[in-house]
C-alpha cells in the first residue's frame, strides 16, 4: 500500500509526545495502520521520548517498599492478554476485528465499519459522530461515487484520512491511508472519486465555513 | 545488537523471568525518579506524579513479560507506560493507537521494521546532544511542554513553519545519526 499525503513530522510528534488531543490522535493512529514509513518515524521519537528521561525528582520517603508491598497483589492476575504498550505493535481497548477496520476505531464502532449507522445528508453524503471534545469533533464521513461535499473553508484545522475509496480536490487526489490537513487558509471542493464510496475518518476543530446557501444551511442543521 | 547490552534490558528480563525483586528495585530506582520529573514538567502536583509514578512502575512489574528488546530499549518502554498513563491518568482521554493484531498492519512488519535505533539509548542520547540548540528546544518541548506544535511556534514567538522545519531536520539529524538512511 503506498501512501502519498502524510502527516508532518509535527504531528507525528504531538502524537508520540501525548501533546495531541484524543481526535488527532486517533486520526494519526489510524493513518499508521497504513504506513510503515510514518511507524519507524513515530518509534524513532519513542526512542527520543526514552531519551530525553534524564532529569530526577526524588520520590517520597518509603516509595520502593509501598510499590513492592503491592507487587502480590499482582501475582496470578492474568495480564497475558495485555499487550506492548508502545506504537507498535500497539494495544487496542477494543474488539479485535478482522473486517478491514483499522485497530485504533475498535473501541469506537462497535459493530465495525460496516456496522456503522449513517445519518443521510441528501442523496450522496452520509455522516457518522464519533465524539466531541470541547470544540473538536470526531466523525466518519461517507460520499457514494461522484458526491460533491460543496466548496467550503474552514474556521479552524480539519484532518481527513481517507479509509476507502478515495475524493480529489484543488489539492489533489487522496487515496486510503492518506491524510488530507486544511487550514483556515484552506478552502477547497472535495469531490467522491469514481469506484467504491469514499469513507472518511474526520476531525475538526472548529465549525466549516460553507459557501454556498444550500449547504451552508445544511451545515448548520447537521452541525458541520 | 538490539538492545541486549543493556542493563536496563536484562533487568526488565529479570523481572519477567524470574519475579527478581532486586531487579525490580534496581530499575525503581533508576526509573522511577526520572517518570516523576517527566510528569511533574508536564504540570502535574507532585503528589499526583508521585502516585502515577507509583502506577507507572507496577506496570512494568506485571508487563516486563510484554517487553521485547528487539523492538525498543528499555528506556523507550518505560516512557510510553509513562506516557499512556499519563493520558489515561491525568488527561482522563483514551489513547488510539494500533493493535497488534489488526490484519491491515501485519504485512511490512519484517525486518525493516526492527528499527536501527533499538539499541541501548547511549547513541540516541549522544545524538540528540548534538542536535543545533534551535532545533533540541524543540524537540524539548514538543516531549515537555504538553503543548502541540502550533502552542509551542506560539511559545517560541516564531512561525509555524519555523517549528515544522527545525523538527523536520531535527529528526533527520537522528535519523542519520541511528544509521537509518530510509
Amino acid at each position: 500500500m503506498s501512501v502519498r499525503h502524510h502527516p508532518g513530522e509535527e504531528l507525528l510528534l504531538d502524537y508520540t509526545s501525548g501533546a495531541a488531543d484524543e481526535g488527532v490522535a486517533l486520526i494519526v493512529a489510524t493513518h499508521l495502520c497504513f504506513c510503515t514509513e510514518c511507524r519507524r518515524t513515530v518509534a524513532l521519537a519513542e526512542a527520543a521520548g526514552g531519551a530525553l528521561l534524564q532529569e530526577t525528582a526524588p520520590l517520597a520517603a518509603g516509595a520502593l517498599d509501598a510499590v513492592l508491598a503491592r507487587l502480590d497483589s499482582f501475582e496470578g492476575s492474568d495480564v497475558r492478554t495485555e499487550k506492548w504498550e508502545s506504537t507498535f505493535p500497539g494495544r487496542s481497548s477494543g474488539k479485535p476485528r478482522n473486517d478491514g477496520t483499522p485497530s485504533p476505531l475498535w473501541s469506537y464502532l462497535e459493530d465495525g465499519l460496516s456496522g456503522v449507522r449513517w445519518r443521510g445528508m441528501g442523496p450522496n453524503l452520509a455522516f457518522a459522530n464519533l465524539f466531541r471534545r470541547g470544540a473538536t469533533r470526531v466523525r466518519l464521513l461517507k460520499g457514494m461515487p461522484g458526491a460533491d461535499t460543496g466548496n467550503h473553508g474552514h474556521h479552524g484545522l480539519e484532518y481527513t484520512l481517507v479509509l476507502a475509496g478515495g475524493f480529489t480536490d484543488e489539492t489533489g487526489s487522496y487515496a486510503p491511508g492518506d491524510l488530507q490537513m486544511a487550514t483556515p487558509q484552506t478552502v477547497h471542493n472535495p469531490v467522491a472519486d469514481l469506484g467504491e464510496p469514499c469513507i472518511n475518518l474526520s476531525v475538526t476543530t472548529a465549525p466549516l465555513r460553507f459557501n454556498g446557501l444550500v449547504p451552508r444551511l445544511a451545515g448548520k442543521l447537521f452541525g458541520f | 545488537m538490539h538492545g541486549t547490552g543493556g542493563e536496563h534490558e536484562a533487568l526488565i528480563a529479570r523481572v519477567a523471568q524470574d519475579r527478581d525483586r532486586a531487579a525490580f528495585a534496581a530499575l525503581f530506582d533508576h526509573f522511577a525518579p526520572r517518570i516523576k520529573a517527566y510528569l511533574i514538567r508536564l504540570g502535574a502536583t507532585p503528589g499526583l506524579a508521585e502516585d502515577v509514578t507509583q502506577e507507572a512502575l507496577l506496570s512494568l512489574w506485571r508487563k516486563a513479560h510484554l517487553f521485547d528488546p528487539a523492538k525498543a530499549a528499555a528506556a523507550t518502554w518505560v516512557f510510553t507506560i509513562a506516557r499512556n498513563l499519563r493520558i489515561d491518568q491525568i488527561r482522563k482521554e483514551r489513547r488510539p493507537q494500533m493493535d497488534a493484531d489488526d490484519p491491515l498492519c501485519e504485512e511490512p512488519r519484517g525486518p525493516e521494521e526492527n528499527l536501527a535505533w533499538v539499541q541501548p539509548e547511549g547513541r540516541l542520547r549522544a545524538a540528540l546532544a548534538m542536535l543545533p540548540p534551535d532545533q533540541a528546544r524543540v524537540i524539548e518541548l514538543s516531549f515537555f511542554s504538553d503543548c502541540p506544535h502550533s502552542e509551542i511556534a506560539d511559545r517560541l514567538g516564531i512561525p509555524l513553519g519555523t517549528v515544522k522545519s527545525r523538527l523536520r531536520l531535527a529528526m533527520a539529524r537522528l535519523r542519520t545519526a541511528m544509521g537509518d538512511g530510509a
